[in-house]
């Protein structure tokens, strides 16, 4: 099986499109597709004295922080528009838009370097010591 | 503050996700006199809307002010009536000399937060914790408070142990259905139900609903428009504006059925580590299969959840 993507928004003009917020929720929702942040969660991020974020979501409490991805990597959104019928047929992908930082929220918990989440950016670092040059 | 329309302006000030206190001043003759304190609190049952805890105190000797005012059981005066006290409570000369009061409006998100902490915060200990703060903060701005007298809906005898616990030097009266035997918890109950009643009247919906407290009623469960509310004004993924409390069952049954489906980690999940169990006696002597299994990835990866995946082209 081959995945192709396909960039549309190459000559895009507008770099924002590759710069959107994005929010990382401690929960699995099955939803897939639009959702109203701006109406619904956006109006409740309080950022405290220290810098850290709290919020709510389906009234559990949210701690967060905003995480930056490491230089030279970031985020690209993708959509297939109808997923072949078979395993092995070929997949296509368009891209369509994504982020260089987001907001990593918990479920009642200071985020910390102990999150799986952060922790696995350290592959990053360690996969460059044994695969760089 | 010296009208309702005050205390609407000051309510929409506030943040309506948190919890905030509003308060009087204190009277001087507070200051000086012993004074007898009354606490109760409003809507502690609805599906909608923020629960209201009030106090209110004045001088023992002072008490035939609270009956001049009508404080009285307070479910048996109409909204109205209730309104027309208060009122009287931030305008009448003879009541501002003698009689104080605060209030704390803990918000439908404060109170589903809390119910939906790691570790629960019941309705009982964030009422409790209410009721101990506001007693604490009138005691701290001066009130010279001898005798407390708290109205509660579950088992007195425990919450007269723990408050007298905390205030070893007041006489401390915890009873069912006080509000209609004291007239000072009927004065803290009266601020609390109007507070609340304006809260919901000048309710703000930061999700940007335009609607007004006529279209979503009382906020109990039994009553049809709040019902409607409950029904129809669903987001699928956020579930409700935050006027909702999601941890009343009302809310989290409708959203079981008409919302995403939503699932937060487990707490401790006490099924964890049982299965691998000791091993019977008897699987010792059979005869075992190798069983193939996939190689296992190093716990480094394991930990940070990664997994190799197929490249892009």
């Amino acid at each position: 099986m081959s995945i192709l993507v396909e960039n549309n928004l190459i000559k895009n003009e507008n770099e924002d499109i590759f710069e959107q917020k994005s929010h990382y929720i401690p929960c699995k929702i099955e939803q897939d597709g639009s959702a109203n942040v701006k109406k619904y969660f956006d109006p409740y991020i309080v950022e405290n004295n220290s810098q850290e974020l709290s919020a709510t979501f389906r009234g559990h409490p949210l701690d967060g922080t905003q995480i930056t991805f490491p230089e030279g990597y970031r985020a690209v959104l993708v959509t297939e528009t109808k997923r072949p019928l078979t395993e092995d047929a070929e997949r296509k992908f368009q891209v369509t838009g994504g982020f260089k930082n987001f907001t990593y929220w918990n479920w009642d918990k200071k985020p910390s370097k102990n999150d799986d989440l952060c922790k696995a950016m350290d592959w990053i670092e360690i996969a460059e010591a044994i695969h760089g040059d | 503050m010296n009208s309702l329309q005050e205390l609407q302006a000051i309510i929409k000030s506030k943040d309506n996700f948190t919890k905030f206190v509003i308060n009087s001043e204190v009277p001087a003759v507070c200051k000086n006199e012993p004074c007898m304190l009354g606490v109760d609190e409003a809507g502690r049952g609805p599906v909608l809307g923020p629960m209201v805890y009030g106090v209110s105190y004045c001088p023992l000797n002072r008490k035939s002010i609270l009956e001049e005012l009508g404080c009285a059981d307070s479910k048996a005066l109409t909204e109205a009536k209730r309104d027309e006290i208060f009122t009287k409570m931030l305008t009448e000369e003879d009541s501002l000399n003698n009689v104080g009061w605060a209030v704390e409006v803990i918000s439908p998100n404060y109170i589903s937060n809390s119910m939906y902490r790691r570790a629960k915060c019941s309705l009982n200990e964030v009422s409790m914790n209410s009721a101990i703060d506001l007693i604490k903060k009138a005691a701290e701005s001066g009130v010279n408070i001898t005798e407390v007298y708290v109205d509660t809906v579950g088992p007195p005898e425990k919450y007269q142990t723990k408050l007298s616990e905390i205030f070893p030097s007041y006489k401390i009266t915890v009873a069912k259905k006080a509000d209609s035997i004291y007239p000072i918890v009927s004065a803290a109950s009266i601020v609390a139900k109007v507070t609340r009643d304006h809260a919901l009247k000048v309710w703000h919906f930061n999700e940007g609903l335009q609607l007004d407290h006529t279209e979503f009623g009382s906020g109990y469960p039994g009553d049809p428009l709040t019902k409607k509310f409950i029904r129809d004004r669903i987001d699928n993924v956020f579930g409700y504006p935050l006027l909702v409390r999601f941890s009343w069952s009302t809310a989290e049954l409708m959203l079981q059925e008409k919302a995403a489906a939503c699932t937060f980690e487990d707490v401790d999940d006490p099924g964890k580590g049982k299965s691998k169990s000791t091993k019977t006696i008897s699987s010792f002597f059979t005869l075992k299969t190798e069983d193939s299994k996939p190689r296992k990835r190093h716990k480094f990866f394991e930990e940070r959840h990664l997994s190799t995946c197929t490249d892009f082209d």
